[in-house]
């Protein structure tokens, strides 16, 4: 079998029959999907309207064209708007099979949008990879059955593939040596004057006192993340899945904790993408009354 | 899907594949939502931040004075209560090369008059860097007051920390 065969059967799971419970499961993935991208575009939109004034680093589609005419007029407000509509749209397959395209690439420009000003996060990467995929699912595998795989498979390859590449691009960027845990003390005494300034105040915590204490500590939680990183790509494989995703979790629990960076939808999507939920459901729905199974 | 779908589902991959490489290739590493996640990846290297310090009530000859965190002429002023992301107000101070009159009075802006009012509000860059092996040393270096209506530069630093880009 060729290596790429295998990462297919690892995604996609051709051998197992689509279930009511995947189906239903899948819903409500969208369904969280479409409800962060709302979310996400009227954040943008908002504080576009309110607070940005000139563009400080153009991102992706700004590099091109010039972002600051949405700064007024509410123009990101009805960029938010005319998203949200199409998005309700897509969910309820309303609509061209390329019409999630079109949620993209506004989607693309709403972010360029507010963060022309220097900042580039990434916590709302897997929101807009999860459009993206399910663009292209809708696009090239619109069956009713096809597309909850082909969606849910690529979602975990580029997860799997981000965190790899995080794990690399640390490798390159500094060497062998990156979990020297001095390095780490840069970076909380970084993140504590964020806190400061955003907050008004700031005390380490119990686990920042430690890794400022000991250059050992602070190595060993470098190591620890680095290491989960440089696996991401495992989540590749079903039976492996669900003990990456509650390492890849742990880790982003960590650097909550060391540095005070939080990924509330990060988290919120590997735990829904990391785990067989469609099991429960299926469960659920067989020990249900028939007339509810029926119904549903 | 069947054996087929998924090896097309798989050829579908190596084809975004292409593209994401492509475009992050030729971005800096970032065509959002495609990364390469290059977050911390350089490390050891000195950091620049930025805080606001309230100096309504500290005298002129020492505010623009270089301090530490531990001792600020004033308190720090809460980016969230005013409405301001951290980040966003970090970069805008720490990546701005020239800062021009329209980028000065961008800062005063960002702040909001009405969030001003009547006090005086210093836009402090700070630094941090390893000192020898064993420490990391943070310093707060007054960089723009702000008030309701201007915007002053810190008569103490040369020219050169402000129009880097040679305007």
């Amino acid at each position: 079998m060729k290596w790429t065969d295998n990462i297919g059967r690892g995604l996609f799971e051709p051998e197992r029959e689509t279930s009511s419970g995947e189906l239903w499961f899948f819903k409500f993935f969208e369904l969280f999907v479409a409800v962060y991208t709302i979310l996400f575009v009227w954040e943008w939109g908002w504080y576009t309207q309110l607070r940005n004034v000139e563009v400080v680093l153009p991102l992706g589609l700004a590099n091109y064209i010039d972002v600051s005419l949405f700064f007024d007029h509410n123009l990101a407000l009805f960029n938010a708007a005319l998203i949200t509509i199409l998005v309700i749209l897509c969910f309820f397959r309303l609509g061209p099979k390329w019409l999630y395209m079109v949620v993209l690439i506004l989607f693309h420009l709403q972010y360029v949008i507010r963060f022309s000003q220097g900042e580039i996060p990434h916590s709302q990467n897997l929101i807009g990879m999860s459009v993206f995929c399910f663009a292209i699912g809708a696009w090239f595998f619109p069956g009713a059955k096809q597309i909850p795989r082909f969606v849910m498979g690529s979602i975990i390859f580029f997860i799997g593939l981000g965190y790899t590449s995080a794990f690399f691009a640390k490798l390159i960027g500094t060497g062998f040596n990156w979990y020297d845990g001095r390095h780490l003390w840069l970076w909380i005494s970084e993140k504590s004057i964020d806190i400061l300034s955003r907050e008004g105040f700031y005390h380490p915590n119990l686990l920042q006192q430690m890794a400022l204490n000991s250059t050992a500590v602070a190595s060993v939680i470098l190591l620890i993340g680095w290491f989960t990183e440089f696996i991401g790509f495992t989540l590749w494989w079903k039976k492996i899945r669900p003990y990456t995703t509650t390492l890849l979790i742990g880790m982003h629990f960590g650097i909550t904790l060391t540095m005070n960076i939080r990924f509330d939808a990060f988290v919120i999507q590997l735990i829904l993408v990391g785990y067989p939920w469609y099991k429960l459901v299926d469960h659920y729905l067989t020990t249900m009354p028939d007339s509810v199974r029926r119904w549903v | 899907m069947n054996t087929e779908q998924t090896k097309r589902g798989i050829k579908v991959i190596g084809i975004i594949l292409l593209i994401y490489a492509v475009l992050v290739a030729t971005h800096e590493g970032e065509f959002w939502p495609f990364s390469i996640y290059p977050m911390f990846s350089q490390a050891g290297n000195p950091w620049t931040r930025a805080m606001v310090i309230d100096v309504t009530d500290v005298p002129d000859e020492i505010m623009w004075q270089l301090q530490n965190p531990d001792q600020k002429t004033g308190p720090p002023v809460s980016m969230r209560e005013i409405g301001v992301d951290q980040i966003d107000y970090s970069n805008f101070i720490s990546k701005t090369e020239d800062w021009t009159g329209s980028r000065r009075d961008a800062v005063r802006l960002m702040f909001g008059p009405d969030n001003i009012g009547n006090s005086r509000w210093m836009a402090a860059k700070v630094h941090g860097k390893m000192i020898g092996s064993d420490s990391v040393a943070v310093t707060i270096q007054p960089f723009l007051l702000v008030t309701a209506d201007s915007v002053y530069m810190n008569p103490l630093l040369d020219e050169s920390h402000y129009f880097r880009g040679g305007h």
